[in-house]
Parts: structure tokens; sequence; C-alpha cells
């Protein structure tokens, strides 16, 4: 059981972003993909989404292969987008109905949970609004409650800190700590890693479409030949020689 | 900042063109030259039965002559991202706005010389306005115009706002009251002068940024609602209203529901493009069936508008397109023509209901009525049963 990517070479209209990663993440396993800005993190979770079509190489979940079952591999996955995506039409009671209804919830055993998550982000009041007035952080937090609403083996989250208030980072950190522990995957990319390595041990290093390594941010640290001394920050600077070195 | 707004105003005068290249196309020309025609032939006939000189015929005149100077608000082309980039040019703002100013008493003088010309036979033979006073109430008028504008120009600055419709209001008295006692024309234009006056000597010159933006916005909403009556625009942003009182419409419980149809229900509810249509089209439908008299033709016509508001309703089929959690979710997309044609039914049969509901109002009771009733609820099923599935048959 596991989230296995294969040689997957992708990108936009032709034009390959990412060249043939291979990427696996096993039941309760947090992997946090960093990199720069363009280096292909958004490209390959697009692609784990589905949004685009890999030009070459496969993406499966739980043996269930993207481009063979897409309704079937999507139901097992939620996403948190780097920025809200929301139905205009939609209250935030609704966002939740639709979540039930997409992935087949059960809605007896879904709305306790709900309560629970709009409790935990002070949105329980706000349940007959129309999302799309909120604030920035408030819909963000509303794309999290659908996200962990809908109870998939994988989460996807896509820079999940930037506009949310310290509570709020503390609670999706927990949240993800839990769905780790109840044996599900989560797939997350971040550049804010003071915040993400409480929640997740192991990180992937996208550089120039490619996966450079995979370990703990310590093996990353001597992989790229790290002082003590120097801050995790020197990373980026490295990346970034490689790309005008290319 | 002059050359900014100048750059500006001729970017907006290309879309606008481009825009109204489309709705003025030869069809519709026609259609207008036909209008028109039939109007000026009931205007000229009118002149001749007409009886002269009747109390009233002053202020309908100066009603008419105000009716120009509801179209066109200040244009100013502010964008959102000036917020950011020109925030720190709140004293050349004035510069910005004159040529936006100029620009804007285009549309209005254009439709107060037009309506002028048109009314001139009326106001000087039948309402006995004398040419000279009859030229100079043109011209108050157009002054009106201005200091309307004037005004909407000072509004952009923090402080006190002056409401648009207060200022319509006292142009609309001064107006209809003015051609009787000119001095009321002289009065007004003193106050509204004076109003404005007050308004160029205030001290405060930080300009209101967001206040801007939102009356911008606004404005260019009103004017690509009017241009998508006609032809699709792309710059059209859509203000989704709650419309919580519509609720009852919607089912309660979620058993029978997919997510297709709960998206494309709060869709057509709630987004004003598509209900606004549905009501837009019924009361047309219904205002027609009452001008006719006529069961024959009133089941004609509206049997042509039901259909006309399916054709029109169609694209809501992609509308989640562009949502990526539309296509990130698990929501089978195989179905939804289908989905959308429930949907859609539920829509055309409260549109049917309220058009036979009118008809029996309005419309002599009698057994061809009651057929007739009859026969567009079956046209309207035949469209939903066999129109609709095959025109979304596709998605």
């Amino acid at each position: 059981m596991a989230l296995k990517i294969e040689h997957l070479t992708g990108g936009y209209t032709g034009v390959p972003v990412i060249k043939d990663i291979n990427l696996e993440i096993k039941t309760g396993e947090a992997l946090g993909l960093i990199g720069l800005n363009g280096a292909g993190k958004s490209t390959t979770i697009k692609h784990i989404l589905g949004l685009l079509r890999p030009q070459k190489g496969e993406i499966s979940l739980n043996d269930v292969v993207l481009t063979q079952q897409p309704t079937a591999f999507k139901r097992q996955v939620a996403y948190i987008p780097e920025t809200p995506v929301l139905y205009s039409e939609l209250t935030l009671k609704e966002h939740l109905e639709l979540t039930m209804l997409s992935y087949d919830l059960d809605e007896g055993e879904a709305w306790p949970r709900a309560h629970e998550l709009l409790k935990m982000f002070r949105l329980d009041d706000k349940l007959d609004w129309l999302p799309i007035h909120f604030s920035k952080g408030m819909q963000q937090k509303v794309m999290i409650v659908s996200a962990f609403l809908a109870d998939t083996s994988l989460l996807v989250i896509d820079e999940p800190f930037t506009g949310l208030d310290p509570l709020a980072v503390a609670n999706l950190i927990s949240l993800i700590k839990e769905a780790t522990a109840k044996n599900k995957m989560v797939l997350m990319t971040t550049h804010v890693l003071a915040e993400a390595q409480q929640a997740v041990s192991e990180y992937a290093v996208l550089n120039n479409g490619t996966i450079e390594i995979v370990g703990s941010l310590q093996e990353i640290r001597t992989h790229y030949g790290l002082k003590p001394t120097d801050t995790f920050d020197k990373l980026y600077q490295i990346l970034n020689q490689e790309q005008q070195n290319e | 900042m002059n050359e900014l707004a100048k750059k500006r105003l001729s970017i907006n005068f290309k879309q606008s063109l481009k825009y109204l290249m489309l709705v003025f196309n030869d069809f519709f020309i026609i259609a207008l030259i036909f209008m028109f025609g039939a109007l000026m032939f009931w205007y000229a006939q009118s002149m001749k039965t007409m009886p002269a000189n009747l109390w009233f015929y002053k202020s309908i005149v100066g009603a008419i002559l105000w009716l120009p100077l509801l179209a066109g608000h200040l244009v100013t082309l502010v964008k959102k991202a000036d917020l950011q980039f020109l925030f720190t040019q709140d004293e050349q703002m004035d510069d910005y706005l004159k040529p936006m100013l100029a620009y804007s008493l285009i549309l209005p003088t254009i439709l107060l010389l037009l309506v002028a010309g048109i009314l001139f036979p009326f106001a000087t033979v039948k309402a006995g306005i004398s040419p000279l006073n009859y030229g100079l109430s043109v011209i108050i008028t157009f002054l009106f115009k201005f200091t309307q504008l004037e005004i909407e120009k000072k509004n952009l600055l923090f402080g006190n706002k002056i409401s648009n419709w207060l200022i319509n209001l006292l142009t609309l008295l001064v107006l209809s009251f003015g051609m009787y006692y000119p001095l009321i024309i002289i009065v007004g234009v003193g106050v509204v002068l004076s109003m404005v006056g007050y308004f160029i000597a205030r001290k405060n010159q930080m300009f209101d940024w967001r206040y801007a933006v939102n009356k911008e916005q606004a404005r260019k909403n009103q004017v690509y609602a009017l241009f998508s009556m006609f032809t699709d625009v792309e710059e059209k942003q859509v203000n989704i209203k709650r419309r919580k009182y519509l609720d009852f419409l919607l089912p309660k419980s979620l058993a029978k529901e997919n997510p297709n149809k709960f998206l494309y229900r709060r869709s057509l509810l709630r987004n004003p493009e598509n209900l606004n249509l549905l009501v837009r089209m019924t009361v047309f439908a219904i205002l027609v069936s009452w001008l006719v008299q006529s069961w024959a033709w009133a089941l004609g016509m509206s049997a042509l508008v039901i259909f006309l508001t399916v054709y029109q309703l169609l694209p809501m089929v992609n509308e989640f397109d562009s949502n990526i959690m539309y296509r990130v979710y698990p929501i089978v997309r195989k179905n939804r023509g289908q989905d959308l044609v429930k949907v859609l039914t539920s829509g055309l049969l409260i549109q049917w209901l309220l058009i036979g509901v009118f008809w029996l109002l309005f419309l002599p009771i009698d057994l061809h009525l009651l057929e007739a009733i009859a026969l567009l609820l079956v046209f309207t099923l035949l469209v939903t049963l066999i129109y609709l599935p095959y025109k979304t048959k596709k998605n």
C-alpha cells in the first residue's frame, strides 16, 4: 500500500519540467517536497492530481493506476492547494456537503468529524456564509477542513502555512501527525521547514526537474556538504548554483 | 499621469468598439432601423392628432431631457493594481481624471443631442416652449451632466460623498418644474454649482483608492452586463448572491443528490447570469402575452421564450470546468449533461407555471386559454425530454 511515482516525465505542452522522477510514499509516511521556485514541485503535484498528462511513466496509489482508473484513484486523494480554490456559489456548509457527496462519505459519520474540524479552525459559526467572502486565511482553513473531512489515504498539501495564523498552523501540524498515525500518506511542499519538521521527517529535494536526494534533513545536509554551523537556507544557495551551472 | 490616462482611454475605446461592433451587427442594425422608423412614424402621426398646450407637457419635456443624464458615469479606468502601484500619486490624480471626465461626457452628450432633436417638434409646437428657451434648457441639461460628473470626480477623495441619486432627483425636479418657471432652472444650477464649489474648495486631497476601484468595477460590470446581453464578454465578473430566500427550492436531503446536480442547482439560483436570465425571460414572456392579448400569440411567443431560455442556459454544463477542485474531486463527469437536464427541467416548469398563472390573470379566460396552458406545458416537456438531452449528450 503506497503512492508510487515511477519514471515520471511531464510538464506543459510537451516541454518536460520534471524528468524521470521516482518516488514512493508508504502508508503512515509524510514526505516533504522541497526545492526552489520553478524546480517542479507544483508540476509533480499536478501530475499526482491528474491535472496534467504524463509524457512518460506511471503514478499509482494502493495499486490503482491514475491513468487507468482516474475516479477510483482520485477518491483516495485529498488536496489542499497553495491558494484557496472555492465555489463562489456554495456556502461553507455546502462545500462540506459537496465533499461528502464526491467522496461518497456517510453523512451520519462525516458531520461529527466536520463539526470537530470546524470548531478546531473556528469556523463553526460560519456554516451558512459564502466562503468566497472570507479572508484568505479563513478560505485556506475551509480547504483544510474539506481535505481532512474527505478521509482519504493520501493528502497532498501545497505550501500549507502561508496566510495561516499560528494557532491554525499548530492545528494543521497536529492533523498531519494524526493522519500519519492512522496510516495515511502525506505529500507536502513547503519552504517553511521550521514548522514542517514537526510533522514530516523525510524530504525529497527537487532541483532542475529531478529528485536529487530523499532522506532526513540531516542526510540532506550531509549530501550537500553543509557544515554544522550553516543554516539550512544555504541548501537553497547550493541549488541555485546548480541551476545556474546547468 | 495624463499620459497614462490617455493610454488607458485609448485601450478602453478599442475594447468598447470591439464589443459595439459585435452588438450592432447587421441584423440588430436592421431591427433598430425598423424599430426607430416605427417609433418616428408613430410620433409623426401622434403629433397630428395630439391636443396642444396641455398643462403637463412642459414637465414631460423636462423629464425626457433628463433621461440621457442617467447614462454614463465617470469613467476612471482605475484598476485594482493601482492600489499597489499608484498609491503615491494622490495629488496627481486630478491630472489623470481630466481627460477621463471629458471622455465620460461624450456618450451622454450624444444621447442628449439625439433626444433633444427628436423632442424639438413636441417641445416647441405642442408644449409651447420657445426655441430659445428650449435651446437654453438643453445647454443647462448638459451643464447638469457636467456638474454631476464633477461631483463623481470629487467623491473619489476621502470625505463625505454626495449620492448620485440625490443629484439625479434634484436634476429631475429642476428640469420638470423649470420648464414652467425658468427661474427654478437658474436657482437649481446655482445650487448644484455651489455644491461643486464646496467640493472643489475642500482641502483634503487624499484619494480614496478603494472606493475608486470599487466604483469603477461596478461601472464596468454595468457596461459588460449590457454587452453580455448580445455577446460573450470575457472580462465580465460575476458577483454571486447568497439569496437565502430561495433555499426552499433546494432539496432538503442529500440522499438523491450527486455532485453535479448539487452544483448546477446552486448555480441556477445564485449566479446572477443564470437566475437573471430566467427571471428576465419569464417577465418578457408575461409582458408580451399581456400586450398581444391573444392566447394564440401568447402561446407562440412564450414557447419561443422558453426555448431561448434553455438555449442560453446550456453553457452551464461546462461552468465548473475552470475550477481546479472540480477536476481534483472524484466527480464523475460522464453523465453531467443529464444532471443539468434535471435541474433545468425544474427551472422551466417554474417558468411555465408563472407564465400560466399570469395568463389566467391578464388574458380573457376561455377554453382556448386553458388549452394554450396545457400546450405550453407539453412544449416545455418536449424541450426537456428531447431537445435538452440531445444538446447535452456530448457532455
